[in-house]
């Protein structure tokens, strides 16, 4: 089922939490809502619940108008954040509870829901877990029993509020690969909430950059990452360099450093920040074209790359490298060498507040 | 040794080491006031109820406890604690959905509000209701020609006993489920759950103990009220008079044997609830702190 | 009301509200205003006179002077029984826990009655205190026995808690920086307990102020002497003058109202000691 967001807003009090937002999501896609806390991103996963109303805006499930839907009626799977296990109840009856509280008309006999909750006990492969109560499992097993009793009423798409948040780092990486298998083999249209950007890139289809109540940038995960749309969605995803300048008629100028900015072509004179990943910086000994002379202060292993904080010898500002640990080893450098940088990608923002940017989906 | 009053707890018993200096005087000392303070201001008066009622054997005990007046006293004091306990019990569950639930304005001013009987003499409780429904009261005469009576009747005893026992049941939910939030009852509405289902199912059942505490303790309340019900009842024998009222009267017609049998069993109601009460909250504590 | 609150997807919040203020004003509000409005009635030279009539001002001085020194022996010795029940061990700590609530869950008259057996000259306290020619009983000592018993537990379950909660560290703190016990007790720990033991005072007090059932029995009831307030409530209700029943009623009412107040704001000073932490 597909998900269409049009121009919603939602405001608490003087707080802006969305803004205007518009999103479309395709039937069967798995998709991330990344941001800062307080960008907006649980209240946008709410409002297409139907647990927060929007003051403006619609939300459509496959073509159809649900804004007024009740949330009691609106099918959704909802995984919460701190789970919400109904703590006097067993894990069965937990997953039991939406079939349980269905009219009676539509109510499966008790052999049905027997079978199906420990259908989706084995599906979340805790199905030994069927008698105790919440408080005698671990974070993990609360999560996945959140899952299956937000699919025991088989809803129609399946929303999760930061579904890793709680959980100790170890946990966090087994548990997301398992939804993303999960995903793929249930096939339903799901979107969950975080803001870590490494959980997003690493299970989403596509990405969606939430910021101050408005959408930065809708994309695959390399999309996102290699092809930022706006300075936030650089800044956010990633560790970033930032050299400031200015733009003049497509060329942007940083200290002793020129790039050619052809998107800026019509931009007299400007003041402009490029955004260069650590990783896209070349690194040599002997200065090269249009290089930029920089001295090392530090020089760090992490695992297989070394990452190098250096300062720029024109003005000082600090600049970080990583390069493979072959690289750095043929290298032969070391802090106080000189050495100099040549940026492989870059992109050039102009310093004006980004108000171009809105929602493009 | 001075620092052993603010070490970890740990049993009275001398160390092995019998030394003078090795006692721990401290504790021990202030362990013995506290005690004879307790002693005289509330077990010694409790044993007295029971050794009063006792004194002239249990041949005067039963027949005090049987006699109609007692009986009549004591089958008012339950018909007033079957009225006002399931009222005040509705009446704190809708407030505690209302406020714990739900944001609005006001919601400190409506919680102050509702303590507000505690604060209140329990004569004044009565007199109140004097004012209102008494001959010479707002509704009086209007009652008066309509051969109704209120105040110096039964109604007149149960709106007393409502008053004082307001607020018990509210604030034990109003903390108990605003600290329980609110996830799990979203969780219940997305999961298909009508308004009703999710108090039934989810919200009553993760508050019971809270909810029993309260009902004891209005119980408790509701059944040894003296000052409001005294004002309102009239003192009519056998008709207006609850269990207390009812000891009064004995009492002061120097009736003591009989007054303190009455009286022994409304000490044991309190012991009751005490134990009930220490029970429950053991079960809530383990319940809730998980 | 829709505009009163924020959209919530849960339901019944017209029906919980609608009925929690119809049930609050029918029970608590209008019966209380009648109070209010029934002085209104009278003039100030009528109020005046009711509520400063030397019978009832001598009921002030009784009512409030015995609840102000029964609140100040609770706060001493709740404190003590407090810290007793939370810092040491000994067989029957946990039923004597329990009993310390016995004046909440025992009815007023019994208590009433069980005090005056036991203080009066042929008690089992009053004989060896009338021995030391000190009479407890029908006389203002005996309000103050009355009230010290309806006010125990204030003290005790308002420290309790704190003292529970206090952090060993702090004292292990204070050690370590050389304070001996009484240092760290005085400077630690009581300032500490302080805002709770000030609730816990006033809580009894606001209370005994307005208690009437444990009182009447051991007090002896003389006009001028040991007649506490809320009987000469009862006194002028009884000769049906029901305007200064009213009257006296209304300055306990706004009494009670300030002493409620000043609970909240302890109580608030309490939250924000705690918050810090």
């Amino acid at each position: 089922m597909s998900i269409q967001v049009r121009n919603v807003s939602k405001n608490f009090g003087n707080f802006s939490a969305l803004n205007g937002v518009s999103l479309d999501i395709e039937p069967g896609e798995l998709v991330a809502l990344l941001g800062p806390s307080g960008s907006g991103k649980t209240t946008l996963l709410r409002v297409i619940a139907g647990l927060e109303r929007p003051d403006s805006g619609q939300i459509y499930f496959s073509g159809e108008d649900t804004t007024e839907t009740r949330v009691q009626e609106r099918e959704v799977g909802f995984v919460f954040q701190h789970y919400a296990l109904f703590r006097h109840m067993t894990i069965f009856e937990n997953v039991a509870f939406g079939l349980r509280v269905r009219p009676r008309k539509e109510r499966p006999a008790e052999a049905e829901v027997q079978e199906r909750v420990h259908k989706l006990l084995n599906l979340v492969q805790l199905d030994w877990l069927a008698d105790r109560y919440p408080h005698q499992l671990s974070g993990g097993q609360r999560q996945r029993i959140a899952l299956a009793r937000a699919l025991a009423i088989e809803p129609k798409v399946l929303l999760l509020d930061e579904p890793f948040g709680a959980l100790d780092a170890k946990v966090r990486k087994e548990l997301r690969r398992w939804l993303r298998r999960l995903h793929d083999e249930i096939n339903l249209t799901s979107v969950f909430v975080t803001h870590d950007q490494e959980e997003a890139l690493e299970v989403a289809d596509r990405i969606v950059v939430v910021n101050q109540g408005k959408i930065e940038q809708v994309g695959t995960p390399e999309a996102v990452y290699d092809h930022p749309a706006t300075a936030f969605v650089y800044q956010f995803l990633g560790n970033v360099n930032q050299f400031h300048g200015r733009v003049r008629r497509g060329i942007a100028t940083f200290g002793s450093k020129t790039l050619a900015a052809p998107e800026h072509e019509t931009v007299e004179d400007a003041a402009a920040t490029a955004y260069v990943r650590p990783h896209d910086i070349d690194i040599a000994r002997a200065p090269g074209i249009a290089s930029m002379p920089a001295t090392v202060s530090h020089a760090l292993r992490v695992g297989p790359v070394v990452r190098l904080e250096l300062s720029r010898d024109d003005n000082g500002e600090l600049v970080e490298v990583e390069v493979p640990r072959e690289r750095f080893d043929d290298l032969g450098v070391a802090a106080g060498n000189v050495v100099h940088l040549t940026p492989r990608r870059a992109k050039v923002f102009l310093e004006t507040p980004h108000a171009a940017v809105g929602a493009r989906p | 040794m001075a620092s052993i009053p603010f070490s970890r707890p740990e049993p009275l018993a001398p160390p092995p080491a019998l030394s003078l200096a090795r006692i721990p005087w401290v504790p021990i000392v202030l362990t013995t006031i506290a005690l004879t303070y307790l002693a005289l201001f509330l077990f010694v008066p409790l044993a007295a109820v029971f050794h009063e009622a006792l004194k002239k054997g249990w041949g005067v005990y039963l027949a005090a406890i049987a006699d109609p007046d007692a009986w009549s006293a004591i089958k008012l004091t339950l018909l007033a604690a079957v009225i006002a306990v399931p009222l005040n019990l509705v009446f704190g569950v809708a407030a505690a959905w209302a406020i714990a639930k739900f944001d609005f304005r006001g919601k400190n001013l409506l919680i102050t509000l509702i303590d507000l009987p505690f604060s209140v003499s329990p004569v004044i409780s009565g007199l109140i209701y004097v004012l209102i429904f008494g001959l010479q009261g707002w509704l009086g005469p209007w009652l008066a020609a309509h051969d109704l009576k209120i105040i110096f009747a039964v109604p007149g005893i149960v709106l007393a006993t409502l008053f004082v026992t307001f607020p018990f049941v509210a604030r034990e939910l109003i903390p108990l489920m605003q600290a329980q939030g609110r996830e799990e009852e979203e969780a219940a509405a997305v999961l298909g759950a009508s308004g009703w289902q999710t108090l039934w199912r989810v919200t009553l059942p993760n508050v019971k103990w809270g909810l029993l505490y309260g009902v004891i303790l209005c119980n408790a309340r509701a059944m040894g009220e003296f000052g409001a019900v005294s004002v309102v009842s009239g003192h009519i024998r056998g008709l207006t008079n609850t269990l207390p009222l009812h000891i009064e009267i004995v009492y002061n017609e120097y009736q003591f044997a009989a007054a303190f049998a009455c009286a022994s069993l409304l000490a044991l109601l309190a012991l009751v609830t005490l134990a009930l009460k220490t029970l429950v909250e053991a079960r809530a504590h383990k319940e809730y702190s998980r | 009301m829709a505009t009163l609150r924020r959209h919530s997807v849960l339901p019944g919040f017209n029906l919980a509200l609608g009925f929690t203020l119809l049930y609050l004003s029918l029970i608590v509000l209008i019966p209380l205003s009648a109070a209010f409005i029934k002085t209104f009635t009278l003039t100030w030279d009528a109020f005046w006179a009711h509520v400063s009539a030397p019978r009832v001002v001598a009921s002030y001085q009784l009512t409030f002077g015995a609840s102000l020194a029964a609140a100040a022996i609770n706060a001493v010795f709740g404190l003590l029984v407090a810290w007793v029940l939370v810092r040491y061990r000994f067989p029957g700590r946990r039923l004597v826990d329990a009993l310390v609530d016995l004046p909440f869950a025992l009815p007023t008259a019994v208590a009433g009655i069980a005090l005056t057996a036991l203080y009066a000259g042929n008690g089992w306290l009053g004989e060896p205190l009338a021995k030391l020619g000190i009479k407890v009983a029908f006389t203002p000592l005996g309000v103050m026995v009355a009230l010290t018993f309806i006010g125990l537990p204030f003290v005790v379950r308002t420290v309790q808690p704190v003292l529970e909660d206090l952090e060993k560290e702090l004292e292990e703190a204070a050690q370590s920086l050389g304070a001996t016990a009484w240092q760290t007790f005085s400077r630690v720990i009581f300032p500490a307990l302080l805002p709770a033991l000030l609730t816990g005072f006033t809580l009894a007090f606001a209370r005994a102020v307005g208690e009437y059932g444990s009182v009447i029995f051991i007090a002896g009831n003389m006009p001028m002497l040991s007649e506490i307030t809320p009987l000469t409530i009862i006194t002028k209700l009884e000769q049906y003058d029901y305007a200064g029943a009213t009257a006296v009623a209304v300055v306990m009412l706004v009494t009670s109202f300030a002493l409620l107040l000043a609970i909240n704001l302890l109580q608030a000073w309490m939250r924000r000691r705690q918050g810090q932490r």
